[in-house]
Parts: C-alpha cells; sequence; structure tokens
C-alpha cells in the first residue's frame, strides 16, 4: 500500500463522522463546568458534588413536590412515620421497609445511626446544620431515635438536607476504605438512592446507573453521565449538536441565545439565592444607622437588577426571600431615592465620607455591582474605593471584620427562615458564620432565638417577621436581590422538577425523555 | 565529562532543583491569608468546626513541623492527601499529569514538525512570497490568543463541520486503553486497542493544534534566523563553489547547526506547554492538570500545589538534561569541549 493511501486512509478514518451523536433515549447526559471535589456527604458542602451525591443516597426525609412543582416542605423519604415528644427533645423515626443499599443491604436503623455519629465525628462542613450535642439510639431494627438537649425548631428540615444521606455501614470492610471510610467515600457512592455511580474519569466525566436493589419505582435512564466541560461556550455547543441534554451554568447571554434555537428550551425559577451588601455595623462610620440607609436608599436596585442581572433577578424585600415560608410581602423595601439619602446622611451629621468595597473576583457580577455603587454613592457625596483581591483573602477580611463594605451570595441549606434570620442577625454568629455585618440587637437576637426553639409554625412566623421589621428599619445590610436559575436543555427531556432547595440537583429517577 | 558523568551529576541537581522548588512553594503557600480549613469547612461552619478540622489536617502544627512532615511524606513517594478532594496527591496527580504531558508532547511534536520546515523555507526563501506567508503564519501564532482559536476551531470543526469532537480524551462509550503510560495514544498502540487509538488520535488534533500554533511560530523565527545566520557563512559558500547540491548543503550542512539554538528553544516550550496548557485543557475540556492547579490554588490545597510544582519541575529538569545531551548529539564540538 502506499504511502498515500495509508494516509488517506488515516486521515479519514480521524477526520470520520462519529463525532455526531444524540445521546441514546435511554440516557440523560448532563453538561457542568467543574468536576465534583469529594463525594462524601458528610464532607461536601457544594451543590456542584450534590449533583452526584444526592440521587445516589437516601435521607430520612425529603422534600415535596406539591402540583408538579418543588416546595420548601418536607415529607419522609426513608422514614414511614415519625412522632416527637411533648418538648420538642426526643425525635422518634420509624423508617420503611424494603430500601436497600447497592450491595443489597437493607436500610436500618444501625445504618441511620452510623451515618449520623459519623458525620458528627468528622466535624466537617455538613454538621454545622445539625446540634452539635444530639445524639442517637436504635429502638428497634427498623426504629430510631434521636434526643437533643435543645429545641431545635427546623430539625425536620435538616434531615432532607445533603448531608444527612444515609450511608452504608459496610463501606468500612472495604479494602481501600481508610480511615472512617473517608478515602473510599470521596470518589464512590454507597446509599440506597436510585442510582450509584459506576464510573468517575477524572475532570472527564462521571456515570451512574440505577441501583439494582432499590426500593422505590425504577427509574427510566439506564445511565446518567455527568460531562465535565469547563467553557461554557463548548456546552452550549454540544448541547446544540445534541451530545448534551442538559447544560448547567451558562451565562445570560449564551442563554438568551439558545432560547431562540428549536429543540432547546430555557428554564427560569426563582431561586432562594440572594445576593446582599454587607454594611460593617460595628465600625464606623457605617455603625450609624442614619448612614446604613443612606447608602441602602442610594443603591440602583433597578439599575443592578436590569444591567447587571439582564433582568434575572428580583429585588429582595428584607432578609426572607420570596418563596421561602415566613417571606413577608408587606416588609418595608428600599428604593432609591437620592434625596431622602441626602437628608439621611446630613442628619447623621456625615460629610467627605470615605469607605472601601471588598469584592472577589468569585462572582463576576460583584465587580459591576460594586461599581454603579460607587457610582451612586459618589452622588451622595461618599468616596468608595474598590478593593479587589483573593477570594481566600476576602473572607479572611470579613471574617475579622476588617471592611466597610462588602458583597456576598447566601443560599439556604434547610428550608426554614433560620438559615437567614439566625444565622444574619445573632449576635453569636458575628463573623464568617452568618453576621457579616456584625451586627448587634439584643432585641432582634431574644425574637429570633425564641423563635427558634419553638414548634408552632404561624408563631415562629410572626416572630421573625417582627425581628425582620427590625432589621430592615436599622439597614444592617443591604438586601439586594434574589436571582432566577436558569437551566437550558433539550426538548426531548421530560419530568424536570425544579426545587429551590436543591440547586443544581436533577430529580433524574423521575426524569424521562420523548 | 561522559555523557553517564553528566546524567550523575544531573539528578544530583534535580534533588536540590525539587528541595528548592518545595520549600519556596510551601512557604508562598502558608503566607497567602486565608485558612484552608475554613474554606472547606465553609463559611458557616462555627470556629469549633473549623479548629477541629485544622487539627485533623495538622495545620495547627509549627509551620517547620508541617514542612518536616512533608519532606518525609516526599522521600517516600507520598505527597500529602489533597485538602479539597480528600484524595492522595499523587492519586489525583496520576489522574491528571499523564493528560496534560501527552498533549504538550504532541504540541511540541507538531510544532517542530510544522515549524522547522516553515523556518527553512522562509530563510532560504528570504523576503520572496514564501518568506512573507511563513512569517504571517508565525506572527498569527505568536499573537492568537489561545481560547479564541480553540473555540475557532470548535465551532467549525465540531458545531458546524460534524469532523472532529469538541471536547476530551475519549468518547462515552469508549473505555480507556489499559494504562501503561497514561498516555493513551501511546498506550492504545501498546495495547493494540484500535478503537480507543482512533478516538484518542481524532481527540487530540485540535487542542495539539490549539496548544502547538504559538509555539510553531516561536520555533519557525528562531529557526529562519539561525538559518539565515549559517546561510551567510564562508562554508555555506566553499560547499557550494565545491558543486554541492543547494538542498543538500542547506539540509547537511546549514540546518543541523541553525538546530542548536532551537533545541533550547524546544526546552523552554516544553515548560511552557506544561505550564501554559490550562486555557487549551479549559476549552477543550481536556482533564489535564490545568483544572486541578487552578481549582487547588482558589482552595489554597496546597499539598496538591505544591505536589503539582514539584512534578512539573522535576519534569522541567528532565527535559533540559534531555537537551543538554541533545546539544552533544548534534555537535560533536559540545561534546569534545565536555
Amino acid at each position: 500500500m502506499s504511502i498515500r493511501i495509508a494516509t488517506t486512509l488515516l486521515l479519514t478514518s480521524l477526520v470520520g463522522l462519529g463525532s455526531w451523536a444524540k445521546t441514546p433515549a435511554d440516557s440523560l447526559v448532563l453538561g457542568k463546568p467543574s468536576d465534583p471535589q469529594t463525594l462524601d456527604p458528610a464532607i461536601t458542602i457544594d451543590n456542584n458534588d450534590w449533583t452526584v451525591t444526592y440521587p445516589c443516597y437516601q435521607r430520612l426525609m425529603r422534600y415535596k413536590v406539591e402540583g408538579g412543582k418543588g416546595s420548601t416542605s418536607v415529607e419522609g423519604e426513608l422514614a414511614e412515620s415519625w412522632k416527637v415528644s411533648k418538648d420538642n427533645l426526643v425525635w422518634d423515626f420509624k423508617l420503611r421497609k424494603g430500601q436497600k443499599f447497592d450491595d443489597g443491604a437493607a436500610v436500618d436503623a444501625e445504618a441511620v445511626k452510623f451515618s449520623f455519629e459519623r458525620m458528627m465525628k468528622l466535624g466537617q462542613g455538613p454538621s454545622e446544620a445539625f446540634p452539635s450535642d444530639m445524639k442517637l439510639s436504635v429502638v428497634d431494627p427498623m426504629s430510631v431515635r434521636f434526643t437533643l438537649t435543645k429545641v431545635f425548631a427546623p430539625f425536620l428540615y435538616t434531615l432532607a438536607n445533603n448531608g444527612a444521606g444515609i450511608v452504608n455501614p459496610n463501606v468500612l470492610k472495604k479494602a481501600d476504605a481508610g480511615e472512617d471510610a473517608k478515602t473510599y467515600l470521596a470518589r464512590n457512592t454507597a446509599g440506597s438512592g436510585a442510582y450509584h455511580l459506576v464510573s468517575w474519569q477524572k475532570s472527564q466525566s462521571l456515570v451512574m446507573e440505577p441501583n439494582p436493589y432499590y426500593g422505590g419505582s425504577k427509574p427510566a435512564f439506564k445511565q446518567f453521565t455527568v460531562k465535565i466541560i469547563g467553557e461554557s461556550s463548548n456546552r452550549r455547543l454540544q448541547l446544540e449538536s445534541g451530545d448534551l441534554d442538559i447544560a448547567e451554568a451558562l451565562p445570560l447571554d449564551q442563554l438568551s441565545a439558545l432560547a431562540t434555537k428549536p429543540g432547546i428550551r430555557v428554564q427560569e425559577f426563582p431561586s432562594l439565592d440572594v445576593t446582599y451588601l454587607y454594611l460593617n455595623n460595628k465600625k464606623a462610620p457605617l455603625n450609624n444607622p442614619d448612614v446604613r440607609r443612606a447608602i441602602s436608599y442610594a443603591v440602583d436596585y433597578s439599575g443592578i437588577i436590569g444591567g447587571v442581572l439582564k433582568g434575572q433577578a428580583k429585588q429582595m424585600r428584607g432578609p426572607i426571600p420570596e418563596g421561602m415560608w415566613g417571606f413577608d410581602p408587606s416588609a418595608m423595601q428600599y428604593k432609591t431615592d437620592m434625596a431622602k439619602a441626602k437628608a439621611l446622611l446630613a442628619k447623621a451629621g456625615a460629610s467627605n465620607l470615605k469607605i472601601s468595597f471588598l469584592y472577589s473576583v468569585r462572582d463576576p457580577n460583584w465587580e459591576p455591582i460594586g461599581l454603579s455603587t460607587q457610582a451612586n454613592l459618589a452622588a451622595l457625596g461618599i468616596n468608595v474605593k474598590m478593593e479587589s483581591m483573593a477570594n481566600a483573602t476576602m473572607r479572611d477580611r470579613i471574617g475579622k471584620g476588617d471592611y466597610d463594605i462588602s458583597i456576598g451570595n447566601w443560599s439556604p441549606d434547610f428550608a426554614d427562615p433560620f438559615m437567614f434570620m439566625n444565622y444574619w442577625f445573632d449576635s453569636e454568629k458575628q463573623g464568617l458564620p452568618g453576621n457579616r455585618s456584625f451586627y448587634s440587637n439584643p432585641e432582634v437576637d431574644k425574637l429570633i432565638r425564641q423563635s427558634a426553639s419553638l414548634s408552632d409554625q404561624k408563631q415562629r412566623i410572626q416572630m421573625y417577621q417582627q425581628a425582620a421589621k427590625i432589621v430592615i428599619d436599622e439597614a444592617a445590610y443591604v438586601y439586594l436581590f434574589q436571582k432566577n436559575y436558569q437551566v437550558a436543555m433539550r426538548d426531548s427531556v421530560k419530568g424536570f422538577v425544579y426545587n429551590p432547595m436543591l440547586q443544581s440537583i436533577f430529580n433524574v429517577d423521575r426524569m424521562t425523555k420523548k | 565529562m561522559s555523557f553517564s558523568r553528566i546524567i550523575v551529576k544531573r539528578l544530583l541537581g534535580l534533588i536540590l532543583v525539587v528541595l528548592g522548588v518545595s520549600i519556596i512553594t510551601f512557604i508562598v503557600s502558608h503566607l497567602i491569608p486565608g485558612d484552608p480549613a475554613r474554606l472547606i469547612a465553609g463559611d458557616r461552619a462555627t470556629d469549633e468546626i473549623v479548629a477541629n478540622l485544622r487539627h485533623t489536617l495538622g495545620l495547627d502544627q509549627p509551620l517547620p513541623v508541617q514542612y518536616w512532615r512533608y519532606l518525609s511524606g516526599l522521600v517516600h513517594g507520598d505527597l500529602g492527601t489533597s485538602i479539597r478532594t480528600s484524595r492522595p496527591v499523587l492519586e489525583d496527580l496520576k489522574a491528571f499529569f499523564p493528560a496534560t504531558m501527552e498533549l504538550a508532547l504532541v504540541a511540541l511534536f507538531f510544532a517542530t514538525l510544522v515549524g522547522i520546515p516553515l523556518g527553512v523555507l522562509s530563510a532560504v526563501y528570504r523576503n520572496k512570497f514564501v518568506d512573507q506567508i511563513v512569517r504571517t503564519i508565525s506572527v498569527s501564532g505568536i499573537s492568537t490568543p489561545a481560547f479564541w482559536l480553540g473555540l475557532s476551531l470548535i465551532v467549525l470543526f465540531y458545531g458546524r463541520l460534524h469532523l472532529l469532537p469538541g471536547s476530551g480524551r475519549l468518547p462515552d462509550g469508549i473505555d480507556p486503553p489499559t494504562s501503561i503510560s497514561g498516555f493513551y495514544i501511546l498506550d492504545s498502540l501498546l495495547t493494540g486497542n484500535r478503537p480507543a487509538l482512533i478516538s484518542s488520535l481524532r481527540h487530540i488534533i485540535l487542542p495539539a493544534f490549539t496548544l502547538g500554533f504559538v509555539h510553531l511560530g516561536v520555533v519557525a523565527r528562531q529557526i529562519r534566523s539561525s538559518m539565515l545566520e549559517q546561510l551567510n557563512e564562508d562554508y555555506i559558500r566553499t560547499s557550494r563553489a565545491n558543486g554541492l547540491a543547494k538542498w543538500t548543503v542547506i539540509l547537511r550542512h546549514a540546518l543541523p547547526n541553525a538546530l542548536i539554538p532551537s533545541v533550547t528553544v524546544l526546552g523552554l516550550a516544553m515548560g511552557d506547554l506544561l505550564y501554559g496548557a490550562v486555557l487549551t485543557e479549559t476549552v477543550f475540556a481536556w482533564p489535564g492538570m490545568g483544572a486541578y492547579v487552578v481549582n487547588s490554588i482558589q482552595a489554597l490545597d496546597f499539598p496538591a500545589v505544591m505536589g503539582f510544582a514539584v512534578l512539573v519541575s522535576f519534569a522541567y529538569v528532565l527535559v533540559n538534561l534531555a537537551v543538554d545531551l541533545l546539544y552533544m548529539v548534534i555537535d560533536p564540538r559540545i561534546r569534545e569541549v565536555s
């Protein structure tokens, strides 16, 4: 064979037509920008990891689907029923029978006890959502008891959290388990969910297949693949070509371009992911509520939402976002009003103020929001110096209270206003844990702590709303906006139910393709 | 000095380089403000959780103790455990390094294979049409941003023409070849895995072209200028006067002499390719070290960052050793002087 023929044959096979394939009907392919970091439910606090872990594990509770829509209320998943003692301290859960891990072992009370004790022992991010002194005991093989020392109203909601995933105790027997099975669980799954991980090509793809022993109804997809494609234009192109069924985390301009393409739909959902400005309440000049109010009136909310977010957001109305129970539609909302802002600044006796705006490049929206704020405050005579730094350094400075204004995003770990009210305003959580404005008001402390200790939801809402009134008036933060979650998928994908508590998590067990 | 003595000397030097790199990376990564334990536990974690994590990770020990522990591990081939992924750093690097190395080598191969003939043509036909074309290609190579070129190629060859894949090392449904070197092309050749060979070649074409294009320009320019220098030498004129054919003189006499400075450029380019593959890897979703290292830096995951630095400096020293040995092969005079 001459060299020419050989070369022609090689080139033909290299640039053949095999690269143009639609995903098979019985598999779902999702494109994401980054690889999971770890798959251990007791360690990960990142929604990007939960895309994989959530469908592979089950929890005692799950978020309800009401009228085809995801809600923030919960129902039993592994728990068939539960009861709580009169003092709200002892919780007994009866487990559903017939639920099995992917090795065929039954999900029992021992497994629940093992999973929670392991998470609390490792003491990493996920354990923070649970009372640190809670005790677990096995009542009988299918009943488990949680004993708390202090009433913790959001308790039931925390059990639907990714960190509350029930892990198969048999992982300890694996040869490569490592201490507390940390090595094994970082790269494998061991749950009783509808799927289990079968392969992980680092930074390339993760393939999940149905758990053969799954106790629920059989999922439609024989394979759920997560493909890692860092560049957004490339994700978009693969979605258009049919190599992906769903593309996540696409920028706004790409989404609007995709919305017009045939065979693709871009869905928008209001999320509980909020962006807000921290105003340092313990440092002059922002320790004066009137200066903070002036800033709250000077911010150009509609300009930021329309210009930076291209309209894909909604201005917040106080600290509890719309969609979370406890949201107050009648709460006071700051509107841009420069005259009022000037009057408040004059009342505070403040002039020629020089302050800094601390931000990082972690979220590309932060800089334009900062620049908009800088321009608006300049009109008030406040000179704002923009300080950009690495995210880790920025967080360090926020934790120490070494800033004037800064910016952050927040989304709740469990469906309770506790995630906003108690974290943002409790004087005991000052610094990075939540109260990043270093706000302190004994009256607010009392209201929010009391609300967290009651079981009556109506009473709790009343107290939270009362506290919210005070913190809005005192302008502890600038409540900017709650973003829309947008995702692009092929028209053939059916049955996706969005839940604001489960961002980046897909209900693959119930989804289909037509 | 013989080959073997040079190799031994260089390998001893390698230990010092790795030691130096590890000390500098260790100090720098610990001087950056920010607490890795806080980053892992999350902002909302209580101080108690963070303190517990710092203790588990050994971050509460004095710096010299931490460095000594790291070094003891390194001697035993243990690069520590990644703070971010909870996996041994060596395991992560084993997964990512061959992908980056394979891409860099293919890119370098392409840059050399195309760059050298272009440089020669450009010098021989100085100021002619061919020279203008080659110079345009070199300047475009040097000045084209890799991400733009990569995206354009994806849009054209994947999006429009449907000829080549747009991302990754292999398509879904084709398993990687049995790992021997971690290089898919080499491993599939060695194991006779034809589908993996064809697929991995198809996947590497666009990223290797993108990454190699910049260096193609550098190589062509370097070869052009050193060829011009050689072509003006007396021995070339003498050879021609003695009746040797034009291309024999160019290829047999001028080119080997012009190659010496280019070998240096290639050695340096390899370092650039290893460090600089990040953008290309991101655009093509190439599962190399680029994204891993960027994420590790952002997460202050210093065992991973140090592992990367140590490994790359190791590779860099070895490549430069190979370059020095290559000098001696190309130019007998250097061998004699040594």
